[in-house]
């Protein structure tokens, strides 16, 4: 479809989707040390020819029209993908991004520019670009740059993802490929894609702040395609997160294959999912999908400045029961959607969207912090270089509540228990969103009777929280890997719940309760 | 149509040079670069633009049996160099793959000497003060509509593209293309009583520029469309008629790229395997992969791989005529390769409008957007988010929205009952409006 920038979509998706990387040519340097960017400076970037000099022009030029404030975001991504298909790791892929993206704000109003060329005219040339979004006498920079350091290290990483050999992955991609095929005999096809990535990001701001950050990414995708009496279903399980090698444990790899295999091999006995409204009991874990359409992207301080999002006007206000707390934070340790900074360079923290039932912080960027006059939540995030931050989601999740997964699925009489997802996509200013379930049963009678598979569910934000009713104390935060769609930027994020009950929203399934 | 800048074909063949010097046995390369300018313009000033152009070669790698394939944005001629030689060692770590090999030359002969009319010599001419022209007068038409006081903002925006690529291979192929395009659109919010704020859109794209509709009429239509979902609700669950409008209808089109591809088929994820010379859908169904469309979204000379682009019936009075084969399944299949990958579609149209499709439906629901859901292209099945209008009498009712639709792909295309006048000219799929019958709707 042709619909280039000007689209707005908000989708969210699971899956082998992006490139992620290694095989550095070059050595990381690691986090930046706190020091002045002098001719000796430790910055990563400094290989590349950015220097202070450069930085300071390219600042210059961008505020030489009278923008307010001004970033830069230099960015080296390296990422890597092995893909096994038929029985063999035969086919690699690897991309290298270099650039750096100019941002000006003046105002509510921004311009960007952004190049592939770190030379001191290039870079000067997409200042100059992004400045034009502002019109009056140039402003002055500060007298000194401060190379600040990420103040948490929140990546679990020992061994540099440049520093593993491909004869390392290798073996992982083999054995799960065995293991699945060896799990069960329906098994016929087994496609498996392990990525990794090292994006190192320099941010550097009209108030003389430079900030670097070393991003390390992996995840793995393991697919299966079984067949039982002529019929075919396919499957899968996928892990990532902001690991290294040793992500890969045994216990985690013997998940992979366990999850793939069953979730493949129990659509055999999938019946189709009723249609109309019932209570859905959501499982514990990827169903934190949930959060992210009906409240997450609606509590973006963008849509809310701008009065578009159902939520505006509802901070302070009570929206869900007072055992309702939902939390989206950038600090767990390891988590595909943790954050040193974020890529406007400021702290990552722990916000809270709902406390005690009442709506009360949206997620905010610097020009959203502005204009409601609080501190930045180090929600400002992008996709790359070639685009200005905006608010976006980290992992987001609901605390623990006072039920039990064993009552929550007692207590409902007919409805459908949601396990597994692929996708979700939201209205924010109607509110309206949806989730596709891969994987679920039917309740009946207070007990999991038979599979279901393939259905869309579809609800209110607003209304759907309203009719959250129940909340268990089992929290999980999935490992699976998660991309938000915004705008056509894709970030990585993370998302947790405990066993929930939603008294009633539409299912999707069939009318006539036959297949076809 | 001009060629591709002699920059382009420096770098192109630079790295399949190197490929080939660092040990490869094959290779071919893309290079491309992209121009693009996006004005953002929202109640009444410019919010966002954003200029760039961005730059970046990429290269399939056949090294001792072996294939990999890389991309990078750093040309720098060293570490151009250091990169390539990195990704033949890469690859040689691989298994060996018999099947992976360039095209046959042969399917590079017979490439059409035509002007596509793809690229707008007048793309430089287009200034920063008509891109806020345009979009102003989106957001101006769009709040001159009766029932404005209900907007709650409008955006509005304009996006120009010009990419030039080169594609060289080692076995002899050569090409490049040079598109432009020029999309214009608006997105307006509207407040409900009940405190929803629903918002709709209308866009348009064009290879020229000086073939933009109106953007008035395109701000008029989306404030027109954004203020018709106010007091949108679901409607009972039923087995009804589906009017799909033309502009969202590719969205069930699209779910049958997949599966007809030779990857699906390989690999056992497509219900479509197995069916080719079999009626998938009803006579209506009737459609043609054409990639001489002029100014077409998806018009090429020759495919991603270097073939040389044809026009292929893909579903014929409802029987399915090819599937999507590149070189590397064909190979596998043992079939003769087609193309990767869908070019523009073509439809043997209806006689009827939109209106008189719904006027003819009687009873069911008029379908203007999807939300969400998903296809699964190794079943079929599908489940998919939807909002629209209640048809009654044969006339519009009451917006609806939060309902789902649920089936099978195999039924779905049988239920196919009519085929409006009206492709859709903004999408690759250029779908006019299609009309199902007994299609299950979810809603209270």
């Amino acid at each position: 479809m042709n619909e280039q920038g000007i689209s707005r979509r908000q989708v969210l998706h699971i899956g082998a989707a992006t490139l992620a990387g290694s095989a550095l040519s070059d050595v990381l340097s690691g986090p930046a040390r706190a020091a002045t960017a002098s001719a000796a400076s430790p910055l990563y970037f400094a290989r590349f020819g950015v220097d202070e000099g450069l930085i300071r022009g390219a600042l210059a030029a961008a505020l030489s029209k009278g923008g307010d404030f001004a970033d830069l975001y230099f960015q080296h991504r390296v990422g890597s993908s092995f893909m096994l298909e038929d029985g063999a790791v035969n086919r690699a892929f690897k991309s290298v991004e270099l650039g750096v993206g100019v941002r000006v704000v003046k105002g509510d109003q921004v311009g960007y520019g952004f190049t592939e060329d770190l030379t001191r005219e290039a870079l000067q040339q997409a200042a100059l670009t992004a400045a034009a979004i502002a019109d009056g006498p140039s402003r002055e920079l500060p007298q000194r740059f401060h190379v600040g350091d990420p103040r948490a290290s929140r990546y679990s990483v020992k061994l540099r993802w440049d520093d593993v050999r491909p004869e390392q992955k290798l073996p992982i991609l083999n054995q799960l490929n065995e293991r699945t095929f060896a799990a069960d005999p329906r098994v016929k096809k087994v496609s498996i894609s392990f990525n990794d990535e090292s994006s190192v990001v320099l941010i550097a701001d009209s108030t003389g702040r430079i900030v670097e950050d070393v991003r390390p990414m992996t995840s793995c995708y393991l697919g299966c395609v079984a067949e039982q009496n002529g019929a075919r279903e396919q499957g899968a399980y996928n892990v990532a997160g902001r690991e290294d090698l040793s992500f890969y444990s045994e216990d985690r790899l013997a998940r992979m294959v366990k999850e793939a295999v069953a979730r493949t091999v129990v659509l055999f006995e999938a019946v189709p999912a009723p249609a109309g409204e019932m209570p859905v009991v959501m499982a514990a874990g990827s169903s934190g999908i949930l959060l992210h359409e009906a409240i997450g992207h609606g509590m973006e301080a963008d849509f809310n400045r701008k009065g578009t999002s159902i939520y505006s006007d509802k901070i302070g206000k009570p929206i869900a029961k007072p055992f309702v707390n939902i939390v989206d934070e950038g600090t767990q340790q390891g988590a595909r959607g943790a954050l040193n900074v974020d890529d406007e360079g400021n702290d990552v923290g722990k916000t809270m969207l709902v406390q005690d039932g009442v709506l009360t912080t949206y997620l905010h960027d610097q020009i959203s912090a502005k204009h409601y006059g609080v501190a930045p939540t180090g929600n400002g995030r992008r996709e790359s270089y070639q685009y200005a931050p905006m608010p976006r989601m980290r992992s987001t999740y609901m605390l623990p509540g006072p039920h039990k997964k064993e009552e929550i699925i007692a207590s409902v009489k007919k409805g459908i228990y949601a396990t597994n997802f692929t996708n979700g996509q939201v209205q924010i200013g109607a509110g309206d969103f949806t989730f596709y379930v891969k994987n679920g049963w039917l309740i009946e009678d207070g007990k999991l009777t038979r599979p279901v598979k393939d259905v869309n569910i579809i609800g209110n934000g607003p209304k759907v929280l309203e009719q959250v009713d129940m909340v268990s104390d089992d929290l999980e935060i999935d490992e699976g890997g998660w991309t938000c769609g915004k705008d056509g930027q894709g970030v990585p994020v993370s998302q947790g719940l405990p066993t929930v009950r939603v008294a009633s929203i539409t299912v999707g399934g069939r009318t006539t309760g036959k297949r076809g | 149509m001009s060629k591709a800048s002699p920059e382009l074909y420096e770098v192109a063949q630079l790295a399949v040079d190197l490929a080939l010097k660092k040990g490869a046995s094959a290779a071919a390369a893309r290079a491309a670069k992209s121009r693009d300018v996006e004005v953002r313009w929202r109640d009444g000033k410019v919010e966002q633009v954003q200029e760039s152009t961005t730059r970046g070669v990429s290269l399939a790698l056949y090294v001792d049996g072996r294939y990999a394939a890389v991309s990078s944005s750093d040309l720098r001629r060293d570490a151009l160099e250091t990169f390539i030689a990195d990704s033949v060692v890469m690859t040689r770590s691989l298994a060996p793959d018999p099947h992976r090999a360039l095209p046959d030359p042969a399917l590079y002969a017979g490439r059409r000497e035509m002007d596509l009319q793809i690229e707008d010599p007048a793309y430089l001419t287009v200034s920063a003060e008509k891109r806020r022209t345009l979009s102003k007068e989106m957001e101006d038409a769009a709040r001159a509509v009766k029932g404005a006081e209900a907007i709650l903002s409008v955006s509005s925006g304009f996006n120009d593209n010009r990419t030039e690529s080169v594609r060289i291979a080692s076995n002899g192929f050569s090409g490049d293309r040079v598109e432009t395009t020029f999309f214009i659109g608006a997105e307006v919010a509207v407040k409900d009583a009940d405190g929803r704020r629903p918002s709709d859109s209308s866009f348009a794209g064009v290879r020229y520029v000086g073939e933009l509709p109106s953007a008035a009429e395109h701000g008029r239509i989306a404030a027109e469309r954004a203020l018709s979902r106010l007091g949108a609700k679901k409607v009972a669950s039923k087995s009804m008629t589906m009017v799909l409008d033309n502009r969202v209808a590719g969205r069930l089109v699209g779910a049958l790229g997949g599966p007809l591809s030779g990857q699906a088929l390989q690999q056992k994820r497509s219900f479509l395997e197995g069916k080719l010379g079999q009626a998938i859908g009803s006579k209506l169904l009737h459609v043609s992969d054409d990639p001489f469309v002029p100014k077409g979204f998806g018009s090429r000379l020759f495919d991603g791989e270097g073939l040389a682009a044809k026009q292929r019936p893909v579903f014929e009075d409802g029987v399915l005529r090819t599937y999507f084969i590149d070189t590397y399944y064909g190979r596998k299949l043992n079939m003769a390769p087609t193309t990767g990958g869908m070019s523009n579609l073509a439809w043997r149209l209806g006689e009827r409008s939109r209106e008189e499709l719904i006027g003819a439906a009687g009873e069911g629901i008029y379908v203007t957007g999807f939300l969400g859901g998903n296809s699964n292209a190794t079943t079929g099945d599908y489940s998919l988010g939807v909002q629209g209008f209640v048809i009654r009498g044969g006339a519009l009712g009451e917006p609806v929205a939060e309902m789902n639709i649920s089936g099978n792909q195999l039924e779905l295309w049988k239920h196919l009952v009519a085929v409006g006048d009206d492709p859709y000219p903004y999408s690759t799929l250029r779908t006019p409006t299609l009309v199902f019958d007994a299609i299950s709707f979810a809603g209270l």
